[in-house]
């Protein structure tokens, strides 16, 4: 404490005496700029980093150890027991082919309403367009309660499909996305290839969906992002063990073993990890596409 | 291919299809096919449920015996009896603690990551990288980290002599630690809509503003902060309308507890409705929330209208 009271008043005059003042203002701020940065980074990384050290760590460790140490040995025995005794492998397995079904249907069907909307003459046009914006400001939790009813009925409670028919068939939100880009394509491409007696089948799968590629995997992945992270609509509408997906499989492993921290983090980053390797892959497309979402909206 | 056929084979229709202008029958059959998927997803998955839940808001259910018509009574009842008044005042709560921290965090990452100085762009895309992380694994994450004993905070806190609370089942701490795991995941994401808002000011704007010898401080309150007023405007509305709606972290962090100090109003529809099988009185919630969401949403539009609104040249 002394010896650093003693240099700082000591370094002050030395800095002002000489010239160049202002850069070792900015050498400070700089510094500063960058320990802010570091902070943000350890805010935002050390979850994910500490889960994945717990995660290789027996139980007596975590509880022992202090979480920001490595696991020595890492050792594998939280994944064996999730996959093989808890179901894993059955989660993993569910929550990726209802995804993949959900998002394949989703861009598909919204990609086809979104070209009827934004370059095709109909009788009734801008009336429907109107009841697909009135339904985008309808919250979730609105549709949840008449939708477990409906799928009641029609008993279809406890299939594979209950969990992705709501979402399969294209939202309004991924259609009016996808027909505000599609109201950029001039015209004209349209009318020219008509002309050449081009079916409207043929315009969307080759004129339309290959200059719209940006926004159909804009669309792509905030399906999937929304398929993989659903929770609440696959926790009401299944209730056999085979038939659930991993966040509700997740859920059910914190309820059943709470402080049992090393099988429920294993359990976490399965369904972590997968976002966190989509992300690298699309990241520069993830962040443009969140800037357009925004814009469009 | 087969929709082009279709179209060939309609040819003899034409005639009437013809009646209306700039459109022909083959292309207008074409533009209903292509549009009949999203309609049948529009119509049976939120029109038809949106007329169900008021209606079904009128009636005393629980699946199984006849349905009874009861008007209006649910709507006292979920306040008399089933706590939805708590559960208002708590999912308030808890859009009043995460919506003005997580702006103010999205605004301030976006101010400090607004330059192009080394490693500035990796770290704007680790804060993003929450956006994408499954909300329920994440909860569990955030029970481990704030833990009684295990956990790394309370263990931080003993290393300067504090002993930290049991986060999560003390009544004062559980919702603010709910809302922190709501705003590390989405400021990131709203911090995005600030930096393309910030980008969209023209330099010669402060430029004039240093003339005038306005300081730093007054140039991002004259300048800044009204020019931004549009993104604000939708990071807000965006935010409030899915935190009134806030469950995965809130059912599995504390599952509405200690008490019912955290049972927000979805997951009182959750309970009410599957748990309790009453279907009226969940749906009669439901509607409640639905208002209030549209009233808010209302406000802030109101609010953000009448400020005097600048437009960029």
């Amino acid at each position: 404490m002394a010896t650093t009271a003693s240099q700082a008043p000591a370094t002050l005059p030395v800095a002002a005496a000489e010239k160049p003042a202002p850069r070792i203002g900015t050498g400070i701020r700089m510094t500063l700029f960058y320990v802010v940065l570091l902070i943000i980074a350890i805010v935002f990384i050390a979850p994910y980093l500490l889960s994945i050290f717990a995660a290789f760590k027996p139980l007596s460790a975590i509880l022992s150890q202090s979480p920001v140490r490595p696991p020595s040995p890492p050792t594998l025995d939280n994944f064996k027991a999730i996959f093989s005794q808890y179901g894993f492998w059955r989660y993993l397995g569910n929550t990726l082919m209802v995804t993949v079904i959900l998002t394949a249907g989703q861009v598909t069907f919204s990609l086809m309403g979104a070209y009827a909307f934004a370059r095709m003459q109909f009788p009734g046009r801008n009336a429907l367009f109107w009841v697909y914006l009135a339904t985008l400001m309808v919250p979730n939790v609105v549709t949840m309660v008449p939708l477990y009813v409906l799928f009641s009925h029609s008993g279809l409670l406890n299939t594979y499909w209950a969990i992705f028919l709501p979402y399969v068939l294209g939202t309004p939100y991924a259609v009016f996305l996808m027909r505000q880009y599609f109201m950029t394509i001039p015209k004209e491409v349209m009318e020219a290839a008509r002309l050449d007696g081009c079916s409207e089948s043929y315009i969307l799968r080759r004129i339309v969906v290959p200059i719209s590629r940006p926004i159909i995997i804009t669309a792509t992945l905030l399906a999937f992002v929304f398929g993989w992270n659903n929770f609440l609509w696959p926790l009401i509408v299944t209730n056999s063990n085979s038939l659930q997906v991993l966040t509700v499989g997740i859920a059910n492993l914190q309820s059943n073993f709470t402080v049992q921290w090393n099988l429920v983090l294993a359990g976490s980053l399965v369904a972590l990890v997968p976002m966190v390797v989509l992300f690298a892959i699309f990241q520069k497309h993830i962040v443009n596409s969140i800037s357009l979402t925004g814009i469009n909206r | 291919m087969s929709i082009a056929t279709s179209a060939a084979s309609l040819v003899p229709k034409r005639g009437r299809a013809a009646a209306i202008p700039t459109a022909d029958g083959g292309r207008t059959r074409t533009a209903f096919l292509l549009l009949l998927p999203s309609l049948i997803g529009v119509v049976l998955f939120l029109v038809v449920p949106v007329i169900m839940v008021i209606f079904l808001s009128l009636t005393r259910w629980n699946l199984l015996t006849p349905l009874k018509w009861v008007g209006l009574s649910n709507y006292v009842n979920i306040f008399r009896f089933d706590g939805m008044g708590n559960s208002l005042l708590v999912t308030a709560y808890y859009v009043v603690l995460n919506i003005p921290i997580q702006t103010a965090v999205a605004l301030g990452l976006a101010l400090v990551l607004n330059n192009k100085r080394r490693g500035t762009g990796l770290i704007r895309i680790i804060c993003v990288l929450p956006f994408l992380a499954t909300p329920v694994a994440m909860a569990v994450v955030w029970n481990w980290f704030f833990s009684p004993t295990t956990g790394i905070i309370n263990q931080v806190l003993a290393h300067v002599g504090i002993t930290g609370p049991a986060w999560l089942s003390n009544a004062a701490t559980a919702m603010p630690v709910v809302a922190f795991a709501n705003i590390w995941q989405y400021a990131g994401y709203n911090m995005l809509f600030f930096l393309a808002g910030l980008q969209a000011i023209p330099l010669a704007m402060y430029e004039a503003a240093s003339l005038d010898g306005a300081s730093r401080i007054q140039q991002f309150r004259q300048v800044t902060l009204p020019l931004l007023r549009p993104t604000m405007l939708f990071v807000l509305v965006t935010g409030v309308i899915g935190s009134f709606q806030v469950f995965d972290t809130v059912y599995v962090m504390t599952a509405g507890g200690p008490g019912n100090a955290t049972e927000v109003v979805n997951l009182n529809i959750y309970n009410t409705a599957f748990a309790g099988f009453r279907i009226g009185e969940a749906s009669a919630m439901s509607v409640v929330l639905f208002l209030v969401i549209l009233a808010v949403t209302v406000a802030q539009f109101r609010y953000f209208n009448k400020r005097t609104t600048y437009e960029i040249a």
